[in-house]
């Protein structure tokens, strides 16, 4: 019945590499000339990029009536975007802080890769909010600031504290970020064998010697900044409910929103991480670093944040029903069952039912099967987004103001430019940093740390 | 595994009785004298119980499926803790023979003239309830009794299938005992005001529930650590895990219980405010700033160093702190819907004598059958060697 022996640890790092082994493994990508492979994906993520910045051009010069958004829908793909990036760009932080913090050492192969994508990720967002509000050229006035027109930000309005959360958000990732590199980047500096890659890896690897002292103080900044991001993570992703859950639209309203959108993010982030680690693992050889245990273990994760989501659209349903509010109980049959029932299913099926299957060991260690629902969970996790904010706007309460929100080629061609951003990025990020944290990959090779007795 | 183990001392079996005693006959007193004031605190008895036999069960479960093994040589502490279950239903009887006095959903002539209330009748009726009751016992007992029997016979067999065994049951017992939770909560709580609703209602209890299990297993693990009943491997970086897990749950209550007072007053809905309104009236307002302090920022200071997490005393003190602000929490969810202020008397202390000395009792008596640490357990010596 089983073959795992529970007295002992399983490794981290496959196979016992040397330290050398795994600097060379991980700086081979920077020291080569780009192959074929990703200068054709390097076309098509520029390509989508460029065709959906003529479309983002175009809405610039024409204003957002070339989207589909309409009275009563003010809210279409720009904010289902919006909260669809940030979300991705959740488990980046989850991965690299919170899993931190619980001293779960799997974490050390994809920390790097996750907290990347969140950077990545949280640019796209940034773009939605910045370009929905319609003249873009005039957010600076979003951040409260005195100016000679005396215009003043709305502090009450939880768009503002977006704008507030997404930004540090954004800060804090990139310096925590940036620490984890530096000494990885010391590393390249010292293996860098042209003039230029010396003076720039010199330059951001900030003098740093691995000496004692240096770990010290790294290992203390990296602790304190992961207690940051902690709450950080959680409290974006709750502002971004709180975009919705503070009205009083039927769908919105749902005091489950903060803990049940966190989860969400967390869940469509793994899959969307587990997505592109698959490929990068195998590009790059780095199966023994980035194991089939650790994407196990994701898939757990997305068992987990999965299940609590499902939890939640019960919640909401079964609520809505013992509240005896007849708006509630409209809002969610109209979900089931209206006009846009067919996202509302794609939504159900793809969050709550396909990742069961990770409940079967053979399934969530099957790289075909778990990148397969792997997509499924950022369809169903982008259409949860779209059956929240559309159903609920375009039948409230008043039904002769009802109206269908159709997406015109606009919205999708934007939509695409955030995708054509997003992996462009990261096609440019595998090329240029290394993939994995090599400093800290190389203290959970088995042997890297003392042991007592035998045992860990 | 060089494990000798040691008698607990009488004097606790002694300290159990006399609480008990004392506490059952606080109940019985009150009972007579007031009734329905009792009925209140006997629901607030059972939401407390339920947290600390309840939460130190999922930590169980928790330990399994997370595949920890830093709590392992603790593990049966919780499982003490949660043997004590059966006595939920000891807590409920009364609670079924006054459940008029208690919900305005269970009086026929507040349902008639009210539409909310006959729309809900569906779900908030005696017998459905008691059904809801016994299914949630069972269930969580059941889980018990499987994770407990596998723990045990693993002292003599050590056979690492029964770990794998545990592992798979802890899978099931988790979306299980979620959805329990919630309903036990909508239940008991929830339709105490019954034209509220609340979605996070069910994350805010297991919440507590968890928080009230983890503060329980905390103390009573550090104090026996301390006087040499467990492990001499067991230390500082134990302690400190249990430290940070009780830090990091407050802080997620925290999170949880802003959500809901922010939204809903944001929204300022009637339906909704009500609830809220209700704690802030009168010398409920006081309790509800308290809320803030008890239940957040006092522990959160308390266990914020380094330090603090590791050093047995503090951890001790902030353990119990914890407990009685989950007691403190129970109160005040449940309370207001009986009187227009805060009431402390005799009707109130009765109840958490009584739980105090049956949670003793049963914890001496298992504690004399059992030993103290899973001796068999494959995961118990790399918990023993666990080092930060």
């Amino acid at each position: 019945m089983t073959t795992i022996d529970f007295t002992h640890e399983i490794p981290v790092i496959e196979g016992k590499p040397a330290a050398s082994s795994i600097d060379e493994m991980v700086s081979a990508p920077l020291n080569q000339k780009p192959g074929k492979v990703w200068k054709i994906l390097f076309t098509i993520t520029v390509t989508m990029l460029t065709v959906g910045s003529v479309a983002l051009g175009l809405t610039f010069y024409y204003g957002i009536g070339l989207w589909g958004n309409n009275q009563p829908v003010g809210w279409g793909f720009d904010i289902v975007n919006f909260v669809f990036w940030v979300g991705i760009g959740h488990a980046g932080t989850l991965i690299s802080a919170i899993l931190f913090l619980l001293r779960q050492k799997w974490r050390t192969g994809i920390a790097r890769f996750a907290e990347a994508m969140t950077i990545f990720a949280v640019m796209c967002a940034g773009l939605f909010p910045a370009i929905h509000t319609g003249r873009a050229w005039l957010d600076g006035y979003l951040f409260p600031y005195p100016n000679a027109n005396h215009i003043w930000v709305n502090f009450i309005s939880p768009l503002l504290w977006d704008v507030f959360a997404v930004s540090t958000y954004f800060t804090v990732s990139l310096i925590f970020w940036y620490i984890g590199l530096i000494p990885d980047l010391a590393t390249l500096r010292d293996r860098a064998t042209t003039k230029w890659k010396k003076i720039s890896y010199s330059i951001f690897s900030l003098g740093w010697r691995h000496s004692a002292r240096h770990w010290q103080h790294y290992e203390k900044a990296y602790v304190i900044l992961a207690g940051f991001a902690t709450p950080l993570v959680l409290s974006v992703h709750t502002i971004v409910s709180f975009d919705f859950a503070v009205s009083v639209i039927p769908g919105w309203h749902t005091t489950i929103f903060p803990p049940y959108f966190v989860a969400g993010a967390v869940f469509s982030g793994f899959a969307m991480v587990q997505n592109v680690l698959i490929f990068v693992r195998q590009a790059f050889k780095l199966q023994h670093i980035i194991t089939l245990n650790t994407l196990e273990k994701m898939n757990q994760v997305m068992i987990l944040t999965g299940s609590i989501v499902g939890y939640a659209y019960a919640t909401e349903f079964f609520t809505a029903w013992y509240s005896g509010n007849q708006f509630e109980m409209f809002t969610f049959i109209n979900r089931a069952l209206g006009p846009y029932a067919w996202a509302y299913w794609t939504m159900i099926s793809c969050n709550v039912i396909f990742p069961q299957l990770f409940w079967f060991k053979k399934i969530r260690r099957s790289i075909l099967f778990m990148f397969i629902i792997g997509v499924f969970v950022n369809v169903g996790m982008w259409f949860e987004r779209f059956v929240i904010i559309v159903t609920s706007l375009s039948r409230d309460y008043l039904p002769s103001s009802w109206h269908m929100y159709v997406p015109t080629v606009y919205d999708l061609a934007i939509l695409m430019m955030s995708f054509g951003l997003f992996f462009t990025l990261t096609l440019l990020f595998v090329r240029t940093l290394p993939v994995v944290s090599i400093a800290e990959v190389k203290a959970h090779v088995d042997g890297a740390q003392p042991v007592h007795k035998g045992v860990h | 595994m060089d494990y000798i183990k040691k008698e607990l001392p009488t004097k606790i079996n002694k300290i159990g009785w006399i609480l008990t005693l004392a506490g059952l006959l606080i109940v019985i007193i009150s009972y007579l004298v007031d009734v329905q004031r009792t009925s209140y605190n006997n629901l607030i008895a059972l939401i407390f119980f339920s947290g600390i036999a309840i939460g130190a069960l999922i930590l169980v479960a928790l330990e399994y499926l997370a595949g920890a093994v830093w709590s392992t040589p603790m593990r049966r502490v919780s499982e003490f803790l949660a043997s004590s279950l059966p006595f939920m239903i000891i807590l409920a009887i009364p609670l079924f023979l006054n459940i008029h006095n208690l919900f305005q959903w269970a009086q026929p002539e507040l349902v008639k003239n009210d539409l909310a209330l006959q729309h809900k009748s569906a779900y908030l009726n005696v017998p459905f309830i008691a059904i809801r009751f016994g299914v949630i016992f069972l269930i969580f007992y059941s889980f018990y009794v499987i994770f407990v029997r596998n723990s045990r016979k693993q002292d003599t067999t050590k056979d690492q299938r029964l770990t794998k065994i545990n592992l798979k049951f802890s899978a099931a017992f988790m979306p299980l005992g979620a959805i329990l939770l919630t309903l036990f909560a909508i239940d008991w709580m929830m339709s105490l005001v019954p034209h509220w609703y609340s979605t996070i209602f069910g994350f805010y209890f297991i919440t507590s529930t968890l928080l009230a299990g983890l503060a329980a297993t905390t103390y009573v693990a550090v104090t026996l650590n301390e006087k040499g009943y467990l492990h001499p491997s067991i230390g500082e970086d134990h302690y400190y895990s249990y430290g940070a897990l009780l830090f990091a749950m407050t802080n997620f209550w925290a999170y949880i219980a802003f959500s809901q007072f922010m939204l809903i007053w944001y929204a300022n809905i009637p339906e909704e405010t009500t609830w809220f309104l209700l704690r802030w009236t009168g010398s409920w307002k006081y309790l509800s700033v308290g809320m803030v302090l008890v239940r957040f920022a006092i522990p959160y200071v308390g266990l914020l160093s380094y330090n603090s997490k590791m050093n047995p005393k503090n951890l001790k003190r902030i353990a119990i702190f914890i407990l009685f602000a989950h007691l403190f929490d129970t109160y005040w969810l449940i309370m207001p819907s009986y009187s227009p202020g805060i009431i402390f008397s005799f009707y109130e202390i009765g109840f958490p004598v009584l739980i105090v000395g049956v949670i003793i009792l049963v914890f001496y008596a298992q504690a004399k059958k059992y030993n103290l640490v899973p001796i068999g357990d494959p995961k118990l010596q790399r918990g023993l060697d666990f080092h930060l």
